[in-house]
């Protein structure tokens, strides 16, 4: 069974591929410099649990690790249109993991996504935003894989890609389009809160690589707060990332700072609950970040000015109940199927069961997000060790597309909400190219 | 009242214990419960009443339907905390309500039940339809009555609404 | 404690040596619950029970063992069998009742616990399934009530101080006609405790034309209660003291503990009682259900894979229900046959037209809407006391036994009220939650009731099996069938139970391929066994759910490649079999006429019909089917049954249980599947597991046939016809044979 947070559509590919010829040799297969070379590193206890911080800020572990496997022995597979590719083991074994990388080697494979020998590293590896994790926390990050880990000799799985599309060089230029080539800077006009928000947002929680949209390279269209486009919302893996900036309807524009560090903390607040593949970033990263940084996150994302063309009109809620527009297409099924938990009047119950009167995926014109979830259902969500008391089903083998496709049109277009019709193709598709949600928790671990 | 004792670590935040006040056919409790508790869960364990069933927990069958302020919800995915200053109708008080009086006469006339344990919701459901619309048209006695039973009483449910909304309630008294 | 069973304490602790004729005064002075049970009978879950009864010389003959009689006229009767819905309760009512000579409402009716005295049924069994219940055990039990008028009349004469044969009987009373003196039941239930049981020889039963009960439609006993939630299931029980517990079962049947990774942390939750790792799963003991569920749910088990020593059937990572379907349809054999008659293989090749095709069915769940429970207290006098949902007791209590190392006696065990069954709970060794909630009693000193999650039900339940059945058949030249051939790749649920192959075909593998009644001169019915790795057990209906799809589709198949109407080639084939063409003829009547379309219906609709019938626990179907394709899915109308049971007891709960065969047998012919991945269940819950919603439910129209042969069954015989009658009217709407079910997985045009 393919699971669908691994189905990674990798329109990356596509342009390194494309401009292939005629570039230059030297640029594609010289070595990158790391400011490691002559370092010899001397772990403690403490730079290890830093480093065990560091890798649950930059979530490592939602790639590397499989369920009921060795923590970061990989395995986790990417479907891409040209094949199968699979993370890889992360553990300090010398033959078929990390153990015998240097402190540099392992700096070049994170930061920059070069393995020793110069192979280029799939951009799946999110290393355009690691790029800009501080020299102190590579060597945290370094610590804690070479001593906090378990060695696992698990083998890894050669990519299905075949030559040429396999071949690695072409994304070396790539990376010297699309990629950050330095650590997070301070920016002095901003506090040290804001600032503190900004690398992790920026750097190690890689945001960026599904809520800022991607240009034809499938590369994030702006890898800072200097591009309007970033954290402006994307739609990758069958999921609509919404905005965090401050879009009143389809970002953050209503959350207060509290809110969002609650959202991050327990994974729900008044007006969502984490879902899709938001539910493994919450399980596996964010609820284990500080208060202090989350408060930082916060701040920096609060920061962010929305786009009111983009986002339209102020969403107001406006009453309506359900039962009384039988007659609606859509509506039906609403009142058998979802108001028994979001209400009759689309209210929800905060903060267990989420409102759809107002919600990012019922105001925004990608319709992904509220398809997958009706089909498939949410994952477990998995706050401080204990999974959620409420969880949405999946109705994909109760309801037709047509209906999946009338119900959420009926959504998309009451109580003031603006995201619009959806069509029974779009159900269609999604159905096809995604499974249902697994109804156990699913706990990776680190150790 | 059944009072569980507790271990007592200090609550997190995700395990918050609120004394609340629940109104629940016409009676007043006092429950100590995580705000986050289904009301199935309260309703049953906490104050005694089985009437209303558990059946999938995930608000698919319809069997621990019970009414808030007179609305038919699923009392499994109903947290407590919701349901606090609201007035709570089990099965327990159908029959002082004239209306569920009168559907649970129904139902015996047309002898719907079989093994019976989706019974409850399916009266509690009816209940709410002919509360709010005496003379239901078929299209809202089918949004309406929608829970799940394996035993296939369907057509003996769909019998005894039917007759219900042919001839609503007037003449009788409370 | 409010269980609808309560049983004093001190009534339990009764000595072996005392006499075996209990009396009604010891009864009363042991009793705590007073006038309540003024009357005769033994204390339920008594070890007296047994030890009264052990020497019966016939079924059903102990009378104070099934029956007291208040002092108001209430007749309680302990019922050899559960009630889960089929109306059982009511229909014993009726049958006890009728010689008893007491209105079937004033009965009281609990199951009984296990013990000889209650093996009623002639084939000495006790369990409640197979459709067994009333057919089995109808004489006897008409006989128990008889002998216990005659034990009332007996203490009328002494009251009343006439000769016996003065008396006579009217509802509830004794009745001396020449002096036009009464006396109530409830009177006399004292003295008649001190008389002993008459020569079961010695009483004569009454003239059924004098029937006042027995076969009317008498209403159920327990359609108030439940209409109002007062019917308690186990998932209702309580006891003082009692902790609740909930499981997390491995994920793939076999698979061991291998360790908690959290068990502080989940110790340190809150209303957490303990932790416990039990053989395939980890429990929570906990103050509240909720808390328990909770918990157990956080608990991070590493879980390891079985070993080659494993108690129970292991489940392989790789088990797909898809690829393992695929793996029967390979299979040649060596098949053994169960029917073969004439030469098959000389008629195949003698035939003009020959005919092939291969069906297949679906994994199901039982989805009995109340999960599965069981409550278990240790007693301070060394007894174990169970409260679970069951189908066998017996079978139960010695597993129970088997299992603690306790002697039967010790065992008290109680059935309540099943929410559904179906065919869940009979003894299944790695499905039911009463070894767990024995083992966490035992563990934490107190009663524990355990819940079973819907989601840890649908991985443990076990499934209705499917098979894979190649048909080959031979038209003559008139397109009539003279050779067909059946060989089913399957392995039975008894089979599936036993672990391995009987010395005979299991017949719940193969009924409803064999035993069909159609005159074809050659055929054979064959077995191919195949042992899988999944768990299976019965469903209602058991081999004939699958197998008369399978056949009567085929058949259907025959009739369009013979010419031939599929109604027209049925009343052939059973042209000499007279109780067989009054049925289908029966069917076609109530459907206005056999009509199979295609045909536009009033509401524009384009519809066809189909029929089909089944032979199944000891009574016969037919079924016509009404369809139309609605956006690529079959929408089913109209179901007309008729059905012949040789006689019955209540035609509305006969006209009932018809409805609800015929709504799980459109479920499984319409939306349900068990699907498994990986070796697990895709659904775990009825998101992913639809079952028949109302939306989907066809009018139901019933005619019953009293044919006066033997009566048979009445639950399960209505569910086999129903699939093949629409899959059967689908192809003649659209011109596509589905050869498989559900139909969900096909598109219509």
């Amino acid at each position: 069974m393919k699971n669908s947070r691994l189905v990674t559509t990798t329109r990356w590919l596509a342009l390194p591929c494309l401009v292939a010829a005629g570039l230059l040799a030297w640029y594609v297969t010289r070595e990158v410099t790391s400011p490691f070379e002559q370092e010899t590193p001397s772990p403690d206890q403490a730079l290890i649990a830093r480093g065990e911080y560091v890798a649950r800020l930059s979530d490592c572990v939602a790639c590397h690790s499989l369920p009921g496997k060795a923590p970061f022995a990989g395995g986790l597979e990417m479907a891409t249109p040209l094949g199968a590719i699979h993370a890889t083991n992360i553990t300090p074994d010398r033959k078929n993991g990390i153990g015998s990388y240097s402190l540099a080697d392992f700096d070049r494979a994170v930061r920059h996504g070069v393995a020793p020998g110069g192979r280029r590293l799939y951009p799946a590896m999110p290393y355009p935003s690691y790029a800009k994790l501080s020299d102190d926390d590579m060597r945290a990050l370094y610590a804690f894989f070479m001593k906090g880990v378990q060695p696992s000799d698990q083998a890894n799985i050669p990519s299905d890609i075949p030559w040429p599309l396999n071949l690695r060089w072409p994304i070396a230029l790539w990376n010297g389009l699309f990629a950050a080539d330095k650590p997070y800077a301070e920016k002095p006009t901003e506090d040290p809160l804001w600032n503190r928000g900004a690398y992790i947002v920026q750097g190690p929680g890689h945001c960026g690589s599904c809520h800022t949209p991607r240009g034809l390279a499938f590369n994030e269209k702006a890898l800072d707060d200097s591009g309007e486009a970033f954290l402006a919302g994307a739609l990758l893996d069958g999921w609509y990332a919404p905005s965090l900036r401050q879009d009143h309807n389809t970002g953050l524009g209503r959350w207060s700072e509290p809110e969002i560090v609650q959202f991050l903390k327990t994974g729900r607040n008044k007006h969502a609950v984490v879902y899709g593949s938001m539910t493994e970033a919450f399980n596996n990263s964010t609820q284990f970040m500080s208060d202090d940084d989350l408060g930082a996150i916060a701040r920096y994302l609060k920061s962010l000015p929305g786009d009111p063309q983009r986002d339209g009109a102020p969403w107001q809620y406006q009453a309506m109940s359900a039962a009384t527009r039988l007659d609606a297409p859509g509506a039906h099924s609403y009142v058998t199927r979802c108001a028994s938990c979001h209400g009759l009047d689309g209210q929800g119950q905060a903060e267990w069961i989420p409102p759809l009167a107002g919600a990012t995926s019922m105001l925004a014109k990608e319709n992904a997000s509220a398809i997958n979830i009706t089909l498939n259902g949410s994952q477990r969500v998995v706050a401080a060790g204990v999974p959620d008391a409420y969880r949405m089903p999946a109705l994909r083998e109760q309801m037709s597309d047509q209906e999946i496709a009338e119900v959420l049109s009926f959504v998309r277009t009451t109580w003031g909400n603006t995201g619009g019709a959806v069509d029974a193709k779009a159900v269609a598709k999604l159905r096809e190219h995604t499974d249902p949600a697994s109804s156990s928790p699913i706990v990776l671990h680190m150790r | 009242m059944h009072c569980p004792a507790y271990n007592d670590e200090t609550p997190t935040d995700d395990q918050r214990v609120n004394a609340m006040e629940l109104r629940i056919n016409q009676k007043t409790y006092q429950v100590d419960a995580d705000a986050d508790t289904p009301l199935l869960w309260v309703i049953r364990d906490d104050l005694g009443m089985t009437g209303t069933k558990y059946g999938c927990g995930l608000a698919q069958c319809g069997a621990c339907s019970v009414l808030v302020d007179g609305n038919v919800v699923r009392a499994c995915v109903t947290p407590v905390a919701g349901v606090v200053g609201r007035e709570v109708t089990t099965i327990e008080a159908i029959e002082a309500d004239p209306v569920g009086k009168r559907v649970v006469a129904a139902w015996v006339e047309h002898q719907v039940a079989q093994c019976g344990y989706c019974q409850s919701g399916q009266v509690m459901a009816a209940t709410a339809l002919l509360k709010h619309t005496p003379a239901p048209s078929d299209e809202q006695i089918s949004a309406a009555m929608v829970n799940l039973c394996r035993c296939g009483t369907y057509n003996a449910i769909h019998a005894a609404v039917h007759e219900l909304a042919a001839q609503p309630a007037a003449k009788e008294s409370v | 404690m409010n269980s609808p069973i309560d049983i004093p304490s001190e009534l339990r602790d009764l000595k072996l040596d005392q006499p075996v004729n209990l009396s009604r005064r010891r009864f009363l002075a042991g009793s705590a619950i007073g006038a309540l049970v003024i009357g005769f009978g033994l204390p339920i879950g008594s070890a007296r029970v047994q030890a009264a009864t052990a020497v019966t010389a016939e079924r059903g003959t102990q009378v104070p063992a099934f029956l007291e009689i208040r002092p108001d006229g209430t007749v309680r009767l302990l019922c050899p069998f559960m009630e889960g819905g089929q109306g059982t309760f009511t229909a014993m009512a009726q049958i006890v009742g009728e010689e008893l000579d007491v209105e079937p409402a004033h009965f009281l009716i609990d199951a009984a616990p296990p013990g000889e005295a209650y093996v009623v049924m002639e084939n000495g069994l006790r369990i409640t399934g197979g459709s067994m219940s009333v057919r089995m055990s109808y004489p006897t039990m008409r006989r128990l009530g008889a002998l216990a008028r005659a034990m009332l009349l007996q203490a009328g004469a002494d009251t009343l101080k006439v000769p016996v044969g003065e008396l006579s009987t009217e509802p509830g009373k004794v009745v001396h006609a020449a002096s036009g003196r009464s006396v109530a039941y409830g009177d006399l239930a004292e003295r008649a405790m001190d008389l002993p049981v008459p020569d079961p020889a010695s009483v004569k039963l009454r003239d059924p034309s004098q029937f006042r009960w027995i076969g009317k439609p008498v209403r159920r006993l327990d359609a108030y209660d439940k209409s109002t939630g007062k019917a308690q299931y186990s998932i209702d029980l309580k006891v003082d003291d009692m902790l609740h517990a909930a499981v997390q079962h491995a994920p793939r049947l076999g698979m061991t503990v291998g360790g908690l990774r959290n068990e502080a942390q989940v110790k340190a939750m809150k209303g957490v009682h303990s932790v416990h790792v039990l053989p395939g799963a980890v429990a929570v003991v906990a103050e509240r259900w909720w808390h328990a569920k909770r918990a157990v749910e956080a608990v991070q088990v590493d879980w390891q894979e079985p070993g080659a020593d494993s108690k129970v059937r292991t489940m392989p990572a790789d088990f797909s229900s898809d690829a393992y379907r695929d793996h029967l349809a390979a299979q040649t054999g060596p098949a053994r046959d169960d029917e073969n008659e004439g030469d098959v293989a000389a008629a195949l090749k003698g035939a003009k037209t020959q005919v092939e095709a291969t069906y297949h069915n679906q994994y199901l769940n039982h989805g009995q809407l109340e999960p599965p429970s069981a409550l278990a207290r240790f007693n301070s006098d060394g007894s174990l006391e169970v409260w679970l949902p069951n189908q066998a007791p017996d079978m139960f209590r010695d597993d129970i036994a088997k299992r603690t190392g306790l002697a039967k006696e010790q065992i008290i065990l109680h059935s309540p009220l099943l929410g559904g069954f179906f065919g869940r709970h009979f003894l299944y060794d790695s499905a039911n939650p009463y070894p767990q909630a024995i083992a966490l009693a035992k563990a934490v000193g107190r009663p524990v009731k355990l819940i079973w999650t819907r989601e840890e039900e649908f991985v443990r339940d076990v499934l209705r099996p499917v098979a894979v059945v190649k048909f080959r058949a031979g038209l003559d030249e008139k397109g009539l069938p003279v050779a067909i051939e059946a060989v089913s790749a399957t392995e039975g649920p008894t089979e599936a139970i036993a672990g391995k192959q009987g010395e005979k075909i299991d017949p719940t593998a193969v009924e409803g391929l064999a035993g069909k009644s159609y005159a074809i001169a050659n055929k054979r019915i064959a077995q191919i066994y195949v042992k899988g790795p999944a768990m299976l057990g019965y469903w209602r209906s058991v081999g004939n759910s699958l197998n008369d799809f399978f056949y009567e589709s085929f058949l259907d198949e025959l009739a369009d490649k013979g010419g031939h109407d599929p109604f027209e080639l049925r009343l052939h084939l059973l042209r000499d079999n007279p109780r067989l063409t009054t049925l289908l003829q029966a069917v076609g009547e109530l459907s206005g006429g056999w009509k199979r379309g295609p045909f536009t219906a009033e509401d524009g609709t384009k519809r066809a019909r189909g029929v089909a019938m089944a032979s199944p626990f000891g009574s016969e179907a037919a079924v016509i089917a009404e369809v139309s394709i609605e956006n690529g899915q079959v929408k089913v109308h109209d179901i007309w049954q008729a059905i012949d049971p040789g006689s019955i007891v209540n035609p509305a709960i006969v006209e009932h249980q018809v409805n609800g065969a015929v709504a799980l047998g459109l479920s499984q012919t319409l939306v349900e599947e068990a699907v498994w991945v990986n070796g697990m269940p895709r659904a775990r819950n009825y998101d992913l597991y639809p079952i028949l919603p109302p939306s989907r439910m066809a009018r139901v129209h019933v005619r019953i046939v009293e044919s006066g042969a033997k009566m048979g069954g009445i639950g399960e015989p209505p569910l086999p016809a129903v699939a093949p009658a629409v899959a059967n009217a689908v192809a003649r709407l659209t011109g596509q044979r589905a050869r498989s079910l559900p139909l969900s997985r096909h598109t219509f045009a």
